[in-house]
């Protein structure tokens, strides 16, 4: 269990990363979902030990992982947003020198030991080949096979799917999906299919503020029976806007779809239709100076 | 598009904050540099303003050498932000046509560059107004050198130096390649200024020179100062050649990097990258949906496994920097200046010396220098930097590994390949000794030289990855490494050349064959460690603020780093690095300032100053005693590096007064133990200027004797600050008795010489040397004033081992045990006919080889490992005498002998009575194989032995002239038993050299130039000059007539009382023996200071029915007299002059040269045309051909014959 209290973060140029969050992350998987400049990537950072909150503490069952910076390296895996390579070197050093960093100091087990990740991750055909050469997604797995070193106790995932063909993204969902139980995996995005597709219990974040922390089903039953969908004209959606709670408006098929939050049909046209996560996460978003939904 | 491209750039710029630091930095280097009264560099010394228009087109081009690093911020930057920002894209998405883009991406790299030079040059101008400045050092303003500058050299070093980048940046969109084109810019110059020395080869090395400063010598070689201070060069020859070259190959590589540049993914594809399959490999199509289980493994965090993860990260980064092509390609060049600096360091006259391993350790640090601190700059800064560039840096930050091994891994990297670079120029040498010949290799030796040349590249890695790390960028970085640099070379320059605040310095190690690294080795040692604890502070401090995780402020890491020392042990080992570094500052402080004492240049100078303020005006006249016999028992103890002696001196009052006090000028560190003459009370003491006072008692009547007993002990104390000036050391210790005995009288050479320093101080003009006419001044020779032909005896003891010498014949040599000393090796020497008051002792563990020439005993006493060119010698003090004693009088002693002395006590021979020290670097590894090269052991030989007819029989009083009697006069006979033993050809080339420096050295001129007959004391005039002179005047008179004067002029003067002879007195009776119509020349020769310009426009030539030849040669030939300080007066050519015509060999080269006809003839002032007829096919034709004349061109008085 992740426990974070309070956590604040205030940037040198003044914007209020985070603003005294306070979450309880069980094993298994957690999505974070956000727009861009929510925080997350704030968050994760400072949950990765690469930056220092203002205040607050992060608890990873009874480590202190602030305080204790060294110990929480050991325990943790981080799979950044946007990470490089060295271009000309192999798979398989990199992998190895990932491992020994991590403190697999010994040759025997780390040899195994990075195998044993390849062919987790589906590389091992392509171990020889440099990094420079990897396409994206073969990138983002090579990426997990690293945060898996060492059997971490929590994953931290920034953005992984952001840029992987849909082939790709599933294999990578795939691939996490069998990280295991017993291991925290804070998956944080703003793709919200992602969060749908894995993780058992959610967290919505905006402006460095915690909106809607809960199961996603239980979000999304919350919001049964009053989602509204229309296909309408381009020049009603102005009118819908200023009259309505509209949480998205997405071309389909070139047709403007609008989904309305209400308890009433909002009009000629409007079907009820059930829910998605999509439509939680638009309905936080709007929902202003609203108090934080707890659900149970 | 364009312009709005530039406009974007232009706005860029402005705001990036790391320009306008950059352009400040720079404006205050020019600002320094003018504004400093004490940095004379650019050439602005003696009579040249400091503000002349040569010396600022030579700052200038100084500063264009930093321009490397303004390129790389600014052009390289500006071509990778696209591709490093992904932005790149965007651009290429738009209608922007691929030529603005460029264009406009290296325009604004290159304005940003140039507006930076902009305002270093305000800083220079703004400097040169600076009230405090001294205004007679400076000249106006000179605009036009400002604009000259700019439009030769700065913007066109600039442009190709951007092209170079812009190119490689663009094509390779690696950093690291760029750095690899500047490292190869830098190292071509290097290349080409080592070949200045050679005559032939300079005109190569100022083509070669991109940055145009070599081909700038070379049009400003031979300027006066009086050019330098008003003409601006002419953008011609070479230096025009030059830039056409580089600006051509700028063009070039502009092209190069327009059409080859793409805008897709891939960038240019080189055939490399075919080789490997397509950028994106082919992904497998399915995922197995059975786990696999991973091993449990539990991740280590001892120290033990630190360290491996230390060496693993090292091993890492190592192979980074070792398999990268641009690592290779460095290797190269450095093992390409090592090249050059090889095939021409220690060069004299063009001839090399043999490749001994100690002279390999010169060629070792001399070819790593600049160019391996750049290199690790460049790595410094890749190696902090590469994780965060590649952007890995969140991914192994978030690893478990310590923030030391980081750091440590890529220093030790950057010791590695300070270790890969020295180990291959160690192999380099031994690879080039082989193959000159040499076989004695003393690996043992490298093994050392290598080390010591290593450790202070080590500090600086050090330093540099310190800085690098605090640095919130890469170029910030570099900027505060450049700072550095400049500081380092700077500090001396302004006056500032204590090693203790100069990091990375320390005190010179010269490496002798003689004598090792000697006693030179524990002080330079202590200052490696010295700065090596600095440099482990420095590393601590660098892993405390190691950048982990996002970037933080300056102070939030100030605070990180606080925090970090306060829990780790890395506090211990800071406190203690940085105890021992203040206690062996402390150590060497006691060492250099207070055994020793220190005075910076400024200190010294005033010094000086106060001595003549205070004493010349109450002293110089003083009538003091002269010694006419020194007897001195001299003891020396190599092991102990201490000298004891005890001596007596036999005075005499020869003036026509009483002497009531006498003023005993001595060395202020030599030990006085005990000082017996006549009663006497100390009157004054005067430490610092190493001279007391004594009163007598009784007045010392005219022509009353006395005896002056004293007893001296000379010690090394610790070491001083400037290092290896010890006279005594383990092997090869040397002694003169100016330097070890008391001397009387107000002592002029403590004075300052320099004008401007002495204007500075405010001390009056006062003549270099008294004018010839003065008859004060000649009742004292120039060799010193409180003695003139005197007795000398000594018994002088050194370890039994050793041999010591001592002008004199050898009475008497023994060996005994003398209590508290042990065993003693004791040598007699007497002279038996009075010398001049100028004796040496030396003591070494010699081999020797002894030969006779009649009757008369040559002894060569030379270390065992230099038996090379004994035989030379022998042979040339054979020959010497047989001409000397031929042709000017007998020699006056029985025997000669050459003695070897290690070469840190100079790279000189010097001339006792038939004794003549002989430096080890000079003549004894001379490589004299090729037989095309000039002999120069052969003539410093001769020139020596001459020193004996010249200065030993015959010496000049202490008047204008002086030096012309016996320097110049030895440079005649030496010339003329080199001429003897190889010819006119080889007398040629080494005219060449000698006439060369004369015109090189004249800007060096420091008071004002004399003629030969009124020299006073100029190096260049007396030996240089000297050669062209006395050997065009035997070959207008004749070798006889020439000869007979001089035998003639010893018959009346040599060993003379008082007052002594003069240049002039010789002049008479050359006028007195020859022929009237001589006395224009002669006058042209010596009274006046001459110059010619004489050169072949054309030539050609047809053949005759008769099979003969005519030629036809136009010619232009002209003379000029100039004044001391370089103003030129035209003069009519009223001698006649050489017309040579010859012919070649088979073989076509120079030495195969036959002579077809050589004549003189009366040639007009101005151009004229000269026919001839001769007898076979000519090659070339020459006027002036053998360089006789003082011609500011001696390249242009030959010229090939064309056939018509």
């Amino acid at each position: 269990m992740l426990a974070i209290r309070n956590l604040s973060k205030t940037y040198a140029n003044g914007v209020h990363a985070l603003k005294g969050i306070s979450l309880d992350i069980p094993n298994g998987m957690f999505g974070l979902l956000g727009p861009n400049g929510a925080g997350k990537s704030t968050l994760m950072r400072t949950i990765a030990t690469l930056q220092d909150p203002d205040s607050g503490s992060i608890h990873l069952d009874d480590l202190d992982l602030l305080a204790d910076k060294q110990a929480a390296r050991r325990t943790l895996g981080y799979l950044p947003q946007e990470f490089g390579v060295y271009p000309k070197v192999t798979a398989e050093v990199m992998l190895d020198h990932f491992a020994m960093l991590k403190g697999v100091v010994d040759k025997k087990e780390r040899k195994a030991l990075v195998e044993a990740l390849l062919r987790q991750v589906n590389l091992w055909e392509k171990r020889y080949f440099r990094l420079g050469t990897f396409s994206g997604g073969m990138r983002q797995r090579f990426g997990i096979a690293q945060a898996l070193i060492g059997a971490p106790r929590l994953i931290i995932v920034d953005e992984p799917t952001a840029g992987l063909d849909p082939e790709e993204r599933n294999r990578f969902l795939n691939l996490l999906a069998e990280v295991g139980e017993k291991v925290v995996v804070i998956l944080s995005t703003h793709i919200v299919d992602d969060v749908t597709d894995l993780c058992p219990r959610m967290a919505i974040i905006a402006q460095g503020e915690l909106r809607l922390v809960g199961e996603p089903l239980e979000a999304i039953r919350s919001l049964e029976g009053r989602v509204w969908r229309k296909t309408a004209a381009k020049e009603e959606l102005a009118a819908l806007r200023e009259q309505h709670n509209v949480l998205s408006t997405r071309l389909v098929g070139g047709r403007p779809v609008v989904h309305i939050l209400g308890d009433r049909s909002p009009g000629e046209g409007f079907v009820l239709v059930a829910p998605n996560l999509e439509d939680v996460y638009f309905g936080e978003l709007r929902r202003a100076a609203a108090p934080v939904a707890h659900a149970a | 598009m364009l312009a709005r491209i530039l406009a974007f750039e232009r706005r860029l710029i402005l705001s990036s904050p790391l320009f306008w630091i950059v352009a400040i930095v720079f404006g205050m280097f020019g600002f320094a540099m003018m504004a400093s009264d004490n940095v004379s560099f650019g050439g602005g010394i003696g009579n040249v303003h400091r503000n002349a228009p040569l010396v600022v087109i030579n700052l200038l081009a100084a500063f264009s050498f930093l321009s490397p690093l303004l390129v790389t911020i600014f052009i390289a930057g500006a071509a990778l932000r696209d591709f490093e920002q992904n932005t790149a894209e965007l651009f290429f998405t738009t209608p922007l046509r691929k030529r603005d883009y460029l264009l406009g991406r290296f325009g604004g790299g290159l304005i940003a560059a140039c507006g930076v030079m902009v305002v270093c040059a305000l800083g220079l101008f703004i400097g040169s107004k600076m009230p405090w400045l001294d205004q007679s050092r400076l000249g106006p303003t000179p605009v036009l050198a400002y604009l000259w500058s700019f439009a030769v050299l700065v913007v066109p070093n600039l442009l190709f130096l951007a092209a170079l980048v812009f190119a490689l940046a663009t094509l390779n969109r690696s950093m690291l390649y760029t750095y690899l084109g500047v490292i190869g810019f830098v190292v071509l110059n290097v290349v080409a200024g080592n070949m200045t020395s050679n005559l032939d080869a300079r005109w190569i090395g100022a083509l070669a020179d991109p940055f145009g400063s070599d081909a700038l010598a070379n049009i400003t070689r031979y300027w006066s100062s009086n050019d330098m201070n008003t003409r601006l060069p002419s953008l011609s020859g070479l230096l025009l050649g030059n830039r056409a070259l580089w600006l051509g190959a700028a063009v070039l590589l502009l092209l190069a990097a327009f059409h080859l540049f793409r805008s897709d993914r891939e960038g240019l594809r080189l055939w490399r990258r075919k080789a490997v399959s397509a950028t994106a490999v082919a992904d497998t199509p399915v995922l197995s949906n059975s786990r696999i289980d991973l091993p449990q493994i539990v991740l280590q965090d001892s120290p033990s496994a630190h360290w491996r993860q230390f060496l693993h990260q090292t091993r890492f980064d190592l192979r980074g920097v070792l398999t990268g092509a641009p690592f290779l390609v460095m290797l190269v060049l450095g093992l390409l200046v090592m090249f050059t600096v090889l095939s021409f360091s220690g060069e004299i006259v063009g001839t090399k010396v043999l490749p001994v391993t100690s002279h390999m350790d010169n060629v070792l640090r001399g070819g790593l220098g600049l160019f391996l601190t750049i290199v690790l700059a460049v790595y410094a800064g890749e190696l902090v930097w590469r994780e965060r560039s590649l952007r890995i840096a969140e991914v192994a930050d978030a690893c478990a590994a310590p923030n030391w091994v980081a750091l440590a891994a890529k220093f030790v990297t950057l010791v590695t390949v300070i270790a890969v670079f020295c180990a291959a120029g160690v192999l380099f040498c031994i690879v080039y000794q082989l193959a000159h010949g040499y076989t004695n290799i003393q690996p043992g030796l490298y093994a050392k030289i290598a080390l010591l040349a290593a450790l202070p590249f080590v500090l600086t890695a050090a330093l540099f990855v310190f800085l690098q790390t605090i640095s919130e960028n890469k170029f910030f970085g570099y900027l505060l490494i450049v700072i550095f640099i400049a500081a380092r070379a700077g500090l001396p320059i302004a006056g500032y050349n204590h090693p203790l605040y100069n990091y990375g310095t320390g005190i010179p190690l010269p490496l002798s064959d003689m004598n090792g690294f000697g006693h030179f080795l524990l002080p330079a040692l202590t200052f490696r460690a010295y700065w090596g604890a600095l440099a482990v502070a420095l590393l601590v401090l660098a892993a405390a603020f190691w950048q982990r995780g996002t970037a933080l402020t300056f102070a939030e890491r100030r605070r990180l780093a606080r925090a970090r020392l306060a829990r780790s042990s890395g506090r211990f080992v800071l406190a203690g690095s940085l105890v021992a570094f203040v206690v062996l500052g402390v150590w060497i402080f006691y060492n250099t300032n207070v055994r020793n004492e220190y005075l910076s240049e400024d200190a010294g100078k005033a010094r000086r100053a106060d001595f003549e303020k205070v004493n010349r005006a109450a002293l110089k006249d003083e009538p003091q005693p002269r010694i006419t016999a020194i007897r001195t028992d001299v003891d020396i103890f190599p092991d102990d590096l201490r000298v004891a002696i005890r001596g007596h001196y036999r005075l005499e009052n020869k003036t026509s007064g009483p002497i009531t006090r006498f003023i005993v000028d001595l060395d202020r560190d030599i030990t006085v133990r005990k000082l017996e003459f006549a009663a006497h009370e100390a009157s004054r003491v005067d430490r610092d200027n190493s001279f007391t006072i004594y009163t007598l008692a009784q007045p010392m009547a005219p022509g009353a004797q006395m005896d002056f007993d004293f007893e001296l002990e000379i010690v090394e104390r610790g070491f001083s600050a400037s290092g290896a000036e010890s006279a005594i050391v383990d092997n090869g210790t040397f002694l003169n008795n100016f330097a070890v005995l008391p001397h009387f009288g107000y002592q002029q050479r403590r004075q300052l010489t320099d004008l401007n320093d002495r204007r500075k101080y405010g001390l009056p003009d006062v003549p270099r040397m008294a004018p010839i006419d003065d008859m004060a001044a000649r009742a004292n020779s120039y060799i010193g004033s409180d003695a003139d032909w005197i007795d000398f005896e000594t018994t002088v003891s050194t370890a039994p081992d050793q041999i010591a010498l001592s002008p004199g014949y050898l009475v008497k040599e023994w060996i005994a045990d003398v209590p508290g000393e042990g065993q003693r090796h004791f040598f007699h020497y007497k002279t038996d006919t009075k010398i001049i008051p100028f004796v040496s002792w030396l003591s070494a563990r010699w081999a020797v080889k002894k030969d006779r020439w009649n009757d008369i005993a040559i002894e060569v006493y030379y270390d065992p490992q230099h038996p090379y060119n004994v035989e030379r010698m022998v042979e040339a003090t054979k020959k010497s005498l047989d001409y000397y004693t031929k042709n000017f009088s007998p020699y006056q002693f029985r025997q000669v002998r050459i003695l070897e002395f290690p070469n840190f006590h100079g790279s000189f021979a010097q001339s006792f009575a038939n004794t003549i020290p002989y430096s080890e670097s000079v003549g004894f590894i001379a490589d004299l194989r090729d037989k095309e090269d000039i002999d120069y052991v052969y003539y410093i030989t001769a020139h020596e032995v001459a020193h004996q007819w010249w200065a030993h029989q015959v010496i000049g009083g202490n008047v204008q002239g002086a030096t012309m009697l016996s320097e110049s006069l030895a440079q005649y006979s030496a010339l003329m038993v080199m001429e003897h033993e190889y010819g006119a050809t080889q007398m040629r080339k080494f005219l060449k050299y000698e006439l060369d420096n004369y015109l090189r050295s004249r800007a060096t001129e420091r008071v004002k130039e004399q003629p030969l007959a009124l020299n006073e004391n100029q190096q260049y005039i007396h030996y240089r000059k000297a050669s062209v002179v006395l050997y065009s005047l035997k070959d207008y008179l004749g070798e006889d007539v020439v000869n007979a004067t001089l035998a003639a002029f010893i018959k009346a003067k040599a060993f003379q009382q008082p007052p002594y002879t003069t240049s002039y007195e010789l002049l008479d009776l050359l006028r007195a023996r020859t022929d009237p119509k001589w006395a224009p020349l002669i006058e042209d020769l010596f009274d006046k200071i001459t110059f010619f310009d004489d050169r072949v426009t054309s030539a050609t030539a047809k053949k005759r029915d008769d099979g003969k030849y005519d030629v036809s040669i136009n010619v232009h030939a002209e003379k000029k007299y100039t004044d001391g300080t370089g103003r030129e007066t035209p003069g009519s050519i009223n001698q006649p002059i050489d017309i040579g015509v010859f012919a070649r060999g088979a073989d076509g080269k120079e030495s195969s040269e036959k002579v077809l006809l050589l004549e003189k003839r009366n040639v007009a002032d101005g151009d004229s045309t000269i026919t001839l007829t001769v007898d076979a096919l000519p090659y070339e034709v020459g006027i002036d051909p053998y360089n006789k004349l003082v011609d500011r061109n001696s390249g242009d008085n030959r010229r090939k014959v064309t056939l018509e």
